[in-house]
């Protein structure tokens, strides 16, 4: 398998899981319950967990130590997708964000799961079950949220219209994308958008939220590949601050 | 048998001539017996009331106390720090849930706590209104504040009502995760780069005042102060927290080459005593009352949250719920 | 002038400037209603209680207890019951056995088919109640009087919570794997974090300098 593909596909799932779990960590103490700013934490610690655990796979194909690669890189080098990368808003907007990010995620771990490429299939096994449950928590609450009162239907509608360019932004291809499909590494971003749909249009429909026509939609892609909004390098300016003091010492 | 949460009328008086002679011999006995008084037991109004008091200012400064180390989630070096500072903070949320949850059985609800938090009206650890400057100060409230509450919460899980215990044996299970990581990264920076130390010396400097003040005044002994400590309400003297906290952390400072920014800080071989300079009450009372750096943010904050989160709760609300106090 | 805040999310929030009245009263269930939670640690173990959350209904109550309870060590199983659904007998003494001091009233209400209540135990105040079995009855009175006869003489027993089985929401076997990798999260044990090498290599390098 060609080295380059498999880091490719390494980054963008790194990359997407380590900004938005700081995007969630930022709920902590401000949630609009307490039982949900700790069920928020627990999501963004896995999904930190989750980036480590393919950063450290990129450190065996050669690449630098997971601190070195996560908190020294810029903007520009970073392959996330955009929609992870907004700041925050508020609860509506964190909540559609995480009910579209990790109903494709969850696709992205089951396919991974049985990948060709055993490091990845290993990893994406052992943590499904975390995003499982992340998809499980996303769901709930759009459910509830979207067939509640008007102000929380209008709050969801806007945040979804206002996300979902960003959203499709997830299913930018890859420069390997045939190359990984045909050796049987992952199944390819066409593949996980077709399920994706599927999957947040059941959810939808059993709510008062209304899934715009996807086809009149521009897609927000440049993510993969280094180009992101303005919200992205302040952040990443922010998770280094400590670090950057001295990034040789031990902190 | 009755349905989960019924529970009594609450009277105004808490003057022990008013109760009951006969339940109130009863309830004494239990407690000198080394028994657990649990929700619906019969239990004198002073007790209820002072417990109520103890637990909700608990509640409070774990939901408040998770806002200072917050501070610097976005922030921690490096993901082994961040992970951990993230389940630190979330650990000091998921406690004031508890506590709440144990006030709640006593009799007062969730709401009115949060609203007398966020009026003013009922206060919280004042250690929380000093501002964490640097990644080193929240270190060292990760290993010392916390270090001073397992002390406190030590001494309180062997108290005599039994949800509190409860949410206290956890709480002191999880602090065991917190003083642990506190001392860790404090360790790391006190043996690191001259930077790191100086860091953490200048945080050290910063929040030793504060600690000290951490578990009041001494106490002034009083009919009232026995009763509760007969009832097993409050459990040890603040002195005596706050020579057992010297006694174990002074030495583990020290042997890092740090220094204790008190040169009155000694142990008095005599009397085994720590002597210190005393703490400036003065600016603690100033502070508890609203005038520290950090009051106005901490309850804006919490205000906020609140505020912002009131469409989804409103959302959600089921108007046929009924409220029912938790078991336990 | 807004507060300028050392915390970067606190300046993300934009607070409100200036001088604010008084928040008014939250209104009645704006923390909703509660639920009791118990978990299992491992298979061979009964079920636990762990404590309550406040929750809109048993869905939400479930995502919530399942942070809050089971986020630290080894877990298979959760259940929820909203708290207004368990009836408590009163409390006895320690070492007692709650059963002998029990007047089991009439039953209020009676099913006309018989349903299967889930009974729990305290043993000793302070201490949290536990699983003890399930029995079959057409009230809660009934399947108390059934426990009393299948079980009463685990004792000490010092109170009884009796549940009707269909308002227990239980975890299913398919959610086994949500805590397939809670042990490994050892960055947040106390256990992960061992520096004693470090202080004494440390004092080592450093027993000529004064402090």
């Amino acid at each position: 398998m060609n080295e380059l593909a498999l880091k490719d596909l390494l980054y963008k799932l790194a990359d997407d899981q380590l900004i938005l779990g700081h995007r969630n960590s930022e709920w902590t103490g401000f949630g609009p319950i307490l039982e949900e700013d700790i069920a928020f934490s627990s999501m963004a610690q896995d999904k930190i967990g989750h980036s480590l655990a393919f950063y450290t796979l990129l450190h065996e194909l050669g690449e630098a130590d997971p601190d070195t690669v996560a908190f020294t890189r810029n903007a520009g080098q970073f392959h996330n997708n955009q929609l992870v990368e907004l700041p925050n808003g508020e609860y509506d907007f964190s909540l559609i964000r995480h009910f579209l990010y990790d109903n494709a995620e969850i696709i992205r771990f089951e396919m991974l799961s049985n990948s060709s490429y055993e490091p990845i299939a290993k990893v994406a096994t052992k943590l499904k079950g975390e995003v499982k449950y992340h998809v499980l928590h996303a769901n709930t609450w759009i459910k509830n949220l979207g067939s509640s009162t008007e102000e929380a239907i209008l709050r969801l509608q806007s945040s979804l219209n206002e996300a979902l360019p960003y959203a499709l932004g997830m299913f930018e291809k890859s420069k390997y994308e045939q190359e990984l499909i045909e050796a049987g590494v992952y199944g390819g971003e066409e593949a996980v958008k077709a399920e994706w749909l599927q999957r947040i249009q059941a959810v939808l429909e059993k709510t008062e939220l209304k899934l715009p026509d996807l086809a009149s939609i521009e897609p927000k892609f440049g993510g993969r590949y280094g180009e992101h909004t303005e919200h992205l390098q302040p952040l990443l300016d922010e998770m280094a601050e400590v670090f950057k003091i001295d990034p040789t010492a031990e902190w | 048998m009755y349905g989960g949460g019924n529970v009594f009328e609450a009277t105004k008086f808490d003057d022990l001539q008013t109760e009951d002679p006969a339940k109130l011999a009863e309830f004494e006995a239990r407690i000198a017996r080394g028994e657990k008084i649990e929700p619906t037991d019969w239990m004198p109004q002073l007790y209820r009331k002072q417990l109520i008091r103890m637990i909700e200012q608990h509640a409070h400064s774990e939901i408040i106390g998770a806002l200072p180390e917050g501070t610097w989630i976005t922030r921690a070096p490096g993901f082994r720090r961040k992970m951990a500072q993230m389940a630190k903070v979330q650990d000091e949320v998921g406690h004031a849930q508890l506590l709440y949850s144990a006030a709640e059985t006593l009799g007062k609800s969730r709401e009115q706590m949060l609203t007398d938090l966020i009026n003013g009206k009922s206060k919280y650890s004042n250690v929380f209104n000093y501002p964490a400057f640097t990644w080193a100060d929240s270190n060292i409230i990760s290993w010392l504040i916390d270090a001073g509450a397992i002390v406190n919460q030590m001494a309180n899980a062997k108290g005599s009502y039994g949800p509190y215990s409860r949410a206290l044996e956890r709480i002191c299970a999880e602090e065991a995760f917190h003083l642990k990581y506190g001392h860790d990264a404090v360790v790391h920076l006190a043996t690191g780069t001259p930077k790191q130390r100086e860091m953490v010396q200048a945080a050290l400097n910063r929040w030793w005042p504060p600690i000290m003040t951490f578990f009041g005044p001494s106490d002034k002994m009083s009919t009232h102060t026995e009763t509760l400590m007969r009832w097993k309400v409050k459990m040890a003297s603040n002195d005596d927290c706050r020579q057992q906290f010297l006694d174990m952390y002074v030495p583990k400072i020290w042997e890092l080459g740090l220094t204790v920014p008190d040169p009155n800080l000694k142990k008095n071989a005599e009397t085994g005593q720590w002597e210190y300079t005393e703490p400036d009450w003065d600016e603690f009372k100033r502070v508890i009352n609203g005038d520290g750096p950090c009051n106005a943010e901490r309850l804006a904050v919490r205000r906020t949250a609140e505020e912002r989160g009131a469409w989804v709760r409103h959302a959600l609300l089921n108007p046929k719920a009924k409220y029912v106090r938790p078991l336990a | 002038m807004s507060l300028k805040s050392l915390d970067p999310r606190v300046t993300r929030l934009h607070l409100p400037d200036g001088e604010v009245p008084p928040m008014e009263e939250k209104p009645a269930l704006d923390q909703f209603e509660t639920y009791e939670a118990f978990h299992q640690k491992k298979e061979s173990t009964p079920h636990a209680y762990a404590g309550p959350v406040h929750a809109p209904n048993e869905d939400v109550a479930f995502l919530f207890a399942k942070e809050q309870y089971s986020r630290r060590f080894p877990c298979v199983s959760l259940w929820v019951v909203r708290t207004e659904n368990i009836q408590v007998t009163p409390y006895a003494n320690d070492g007692e056995n709650v059963y002998d001091i029990l007047r089991v009233e009439a039953p209020a209400t009676q099913s006309e088919q018989p349903e299967p209540y889930e009974i729990f135990h305290l043993k000793k105040r302070g201490k949290a109640h536990t699983h003890v079995g399930r029995v079959v009855a057409t009230s809660y009175q009934e399947a108390l009087q059934e426990a009393k006869n299948q079980f009463g003489d685990k004792a000490p027993i010092v109170n009884v919570w009796v549940v009707k089985s269909k308002d227990v929401l239980q975890s299913a076997e398919d959610d086994k794997d949500m805590w397939a990798t809670t042990p490994d999260k050892k960055y947040r044990e106390a256990i992960a974090y061992k520096v004693m090498d470090k202080i004494t290599k440390y004092k080592e390098e450093n027993k000529n300098t004064p402090a």
